[in-house]
């Protein structure tokens, strides 16, 4: 019995396995990348044909529409339904001795590598339709992972208090989008103070700061959340 | 019920300090640039502080309830939510209203504007987590955890107005130093926020009471005897049956 208990993984092996759970299960569903993503490309093409194609207001605002549409997409993405934990499957998880933080921040890894993919689908997308000035692309490696782990975290929160609920997608992304206001504007500010030849350190640093925080309130909420679900 | 709800003394407090705030606002003297257009002030800015206060009162309540696990807490914080969206709608309302004049548009992308419109949807998110959960536990619990974590919008609602200049005017009461305003404004000013803070009292009060009503109905006993809704309603009989 010893040598069983001794031989449990530790947690950062737990959160890798069920993160690659997670990934597994999307991989089989395909709802992130095959049928979200191409939602996100046709919102991107739609939108000029209703503000019109003046070409340089498009390259003007491209980069402003691609950061809204990650941040509404990539809601859909994190409260996608194969994300969703049927009570069978929680109850094997509490018996095995998987801590609440443990399964949230599995969920929350699988989230940052599919948003992190959604963004890299989309920004080819949003730089052939909108011809966007792309002098500041040397701070994108650092920004998109930001803004991912910022809104997987937000997403597995939001997905965690609406667990069970009718319209769990609908209410989620209430709950999510304005918290997460902050990432499109440390996103587009970045890009912004890039093209304009200044320093983004401090709009990278409200990114990583809303990472943290909600990090943080997602590790001490944990337990809270396992008990409602 | 409307007395059990509303009580007396509270009330009358609340009507008396209303109507004093009000006839203080129409007393005091006008703006020298905007006129009577600044006496808005008197309800805009209460409106926002007691947004504030409700937010934080929610906060409070939502943590002495994971902590305690008493629903008493819950339907406070509750309380205060739905109390505070009303506010936050009445300070956003009010701002466009005079907004129109003086800025010349009815919305503006002002930061302070935008940081308080995004914490009306944040705790409009908050009150429809609580409407979606049907169970009295993990609704409690569920906005909880929400209730503490949106709080964080009102600090940078108040700070917006410090940390990017535009155009709405930075503090003037809630700042160190002397508040930059007439003092006779500032007194009448006061004034409207202890008459909002009572007219919160109640409704939080009644708010509360009425929750108390609804979860007491929630878990009553269906009397025996008594008919259930559509009982009425009789299946079909066919002709040769």
């Amino acid at each position: 019995m010893t040598h069983a208990l001794s031989a449990a993984p530790g947690p950062v092996r737990q959160c890798v396995e069920l993160a690659r759970k997670d990934l597994r299960l999307e991989l089989r569903a395909g709802e992130a990348l095959l049928v979200t993503a191409p939602f996100g490309a046709v919102a991107l093409l739609l939108v000029p044909l209703a503000v019109g194609s003046d070409t340089p207001l498009l390259r003007q605002v491209g980069p402003g529409l691609y950061w809204v549409v990650v941040l509404l997409f990539g809601v859909l993405v994190a409260l996608r339904q194969s994300a969703v934990d049927d009570p069978a499957q929680l109850a094997v998880l509490r018996l095995c001795g998987v801590h609440p933080a443990v399964r949230l921040a599995g969920r929350a890894a699988a989230n940052t590598v599919l948003l992190l993919a959604f963004e890299l689908l989309l920004a080819p997308v949003a730089v052939v339709l909108y011809d966007p000035d792309l002098s500041g692309w040397p701070w994108l490696p650092l920004l998109l992972p930001l803004v991912a782990v910022g809104l997987a975290v937000l997403g597995t929160l939001a997905g965690a208090l609406a667990h069970g609920l009718a319209g769990r997608t609908t209410l989620g992304s209430l709950l999510v989008v304005p918290v997460a206001a902050p990432l499109v504007v440390g996103a587009t500010q970045t890009m912004d103070a890039a093209r304009y030849g200044r320093q983004p350190w401090a709009w990278l640093l409200l990114v990583l700061t809303v990472d943290l925080l909600v990090t943080v309130a997602l590790g001490l909420a944990a337990r809270q959340l396992e008990e409602s679900a | 019920m409307s007395r059990i709800l509303f009580g007396r003394r509270l009330t009358i407090a609340v009507a008396v300090a209303l109507s004093a705030g009000l006839v203080a606002a129409m007393l005091a003297p006008p703006d020298r640039v905007q006129g009577n257009l600044q006496r808005l002030m008197y309800i805009h800015v209460p409106a926002a502080w007691l947004a504030y206060l409700s937010f934080a009162v929610t906060l409070g309540s939502s943590v002495a309830w994971l902590w305690r696990r008493q629903m008493r807490y819950d339907r406070v914080a509750a309380a205060s939510a739905e109390v505070g969206v009303f506010f936050t709608g009445l300070a956003i309302a009010l701002g466009s209203i005079w907004g129109k004049p003086t800025w010349g548009v009815w919305w503006t992308w002002d930061p302070r504007v935008v940081t308080t419109a995004v914490m009306f949807f944040v705790y409009l998110g908050y009150l429809a987590l609580r409407r979606a959960t049907l169970d009295p536990t993990a609704r409690a619990r569920r906005s909880a955890v929400f209730g503490v974590v949106a709080f964080v919008q009102v600090p940078i609602v108040h700070m917006s107005v410090v940390w990017w200049r535009a155009l709405h005017q930075p503090p003037t009461v809630l700042k160190p130093g002397d508040p930059s305003i007439d003092h006779v404004m500032l007194a009448t000013l006061l004034l409207n926020v202890l008459a909002f803070t009572l007219l919160y009292l109640l409704l939080l009060r009644a708010r509360t009471r009425l929750a108390a009503v609804e979860e007491e109905l929630e878990t009553a006993p269906l009397g025996e005897g008594q008919e259930l809704a559509g009982s009425a309603v009789l299946a079909p009989r066919l002709e040769r049956s």
